[in-house]
């Protein structure tokens, strides 16, 4: 993904297990993972991962869901698609 | 009444006839009787032997001039062929290699789709068709080959599942199979069960699969929208003719139709168990009820509250005024 530190953007990963938020950080150590997650003790992944991971969601920036993958679509698909989103969020139209 | 002199007996002919004296007891005549009974026996024991030598000799010249296979035979090998080209395609370093590869897969669908078409009441036609359907999804989905047309063996297989298997006991993993596709035929064949097979069990897995199979169409033309050379492939596997009337299809109807097969799967089959999920139909369909209708596109997502990987609390609202990538990953 392109660099969008200073845009309105932001990534939270989800993770179905039952860690803790000190397990989850050495996982991710081990995976070299840097951003934002959260273990959900299977409550959330059950309901919008229901098939399995991974699953991706785009939220755009009023809360409506505008994208959803089951699998990993390209990097092509999700660029396009925050791209697109981004533009709308700074426009605030 | 015809007289004794027209079979060239007299009277006395008759009378004179030896009657053989079996009754004379002496230790000798036993004997006599009982090593014919040995002599019958040993020529019994012959005989037998000889069948069985005969029949091995038999057997050796079959092996010898190679007896045709039956078809479950050639059906185990053609499998055989499908699961280590499969392997061996991840192993694969060149294009060439590749080739061949697609193409030993190619030539194993075929094959078996051909060993069904000329057996059809095979034991194994039901197992044979449902991988003939997953071998053209491996092409499908591992090369860019624009598709079969009117030569698809997906299309074929499924008219012989419909022609020869919808009342069948055992069509939870052809259910699933078929439910992956996005062909007109995968739909015929998911509804005409649900309609015509007389089994519960069965009933329930394809009211479900089915609603999933809308479902996951629908998202799938939501993917060619924004991926123009995706669509041109879709129109050429599928052709322009279906895919210009699913692109018109009302969409809130579509989804109304999965919502009422989701509800009928709640209501009419909750306790069938399906094979591939460690679970049942209602459970199953009240997790994915509960996603068409709350985490579907164009609705606004639900709250999610969770602790991060610092300790810290926060919610998904948190997050308004941001475009958000929520992404559900596991490290396997």
């Amino acid at each position: 993904m392109k660099n969008l530190a200073e845009k309105p953007f932001a990534l939270l990963g989800v993770h179905p297990n039952d860690y803790t938020p000190k397990k989850l950080k050495e996982v991710m150590e081990k995976e070299k993972l840097n951003w934002r997650s959260f273990a959900d003790h299977r409550v959330i992944s059950q309901r919008w991962s229901s098939r399995g991971t991974p699953t991706y969601y785009i939220i755009d920036h009023k809360g409506v869901i505008r994208y959803k993958w089951n699998g990993y679509p390209g990097a092509k698909a999700i660029d396009g698609a925050l791209e697109k989103l981004i533009k709308e969020a700074e426009r605030k139209g | 009444m015809p007289s004794r002199a027209k079979f060239g007996l007299k009277s006395d002919d008759v009378q004179r006839t030896e009657i053989p004296k079996m009754n004379r007891k002496s230790a000798l005549d036993g004997m006599h009787i009982m090593r014919r009974s040995v002599r019958y026996a040993v020529l019994a024991v012959g005989v037998v032997a000889a069948l069985v030598w005969a029949r091995s000799v038999a057997g050796l010249q079959d092996r010898i001039q190679e007896k045709p296979a039956t078809a479950a035979e050639e059906y185990q090998a053609l499998q055989k062929e499908f699961q280590s080209a499969a392997a061996a395609f991840w192993q694969a370093t060149t294009l060439e290699e590749t080739n061949k590869i697609v193409a030993r897969v190619d030539k194993a669908t075929t094959k078996t789709l051909e060993l069904i078409e000329t057996n059809p009441k095979d034991p194994i036609a039901l197992d044979a068709l449902t991988q003939v359907v997953s071998g053209e999804y491996w092409l499908n989905a591992h090369t860019s080959h624009p598709g079969w047309g009117k030569e698809s063996r997906q299309a074929r297989a499924i008219a012989l599942l419909l022609r020869d298997h919808v009342e069948s006991d055992k069509l939870a993993e052809t259910c699933k199979r078929v439910h992956y596709g996005f062909r007109q035929e995968s739909e015929t064949f998911l509804r005409t069960v649900l309609e015509k097979n007389p089994h519960r069990e069965v009933q329930g897995i394809a009211c479900l699969r089915l609603a999933q199979f809308l479902v996951n169409r629908l998202e799938r033309l939501d993917l060619i929208v924004d991926q123009p050379e995706l669509a041109k492939r879709y129109d050429s596997l599928y052709g322009k003719g279906y895919m210009d009337a699913l692109k018109k299809q009302d969409r809130a109807r579509v989804i109304k139709e999965a919502e009422t097969l989701y509800e009928r799967t709640i209501e009419k089959y909750s306790d069938v168990k399906v094979p591939q999920y460690d679970s049942t139909a209602g459970e199953q369909a009240k997790t994915e009820l509960f996603e068409v209708r709350y985490l579907a596109v164009g609705k606004e997502a639900p709250d999610m509250e969770g602790v991060d990987q610092e300790g810290k609390q926060f919610k998904l609202s948190d997050y308004r005024g941001k475009v958000l990538l929520v992404y559900f990953w596991s490290e396997f």
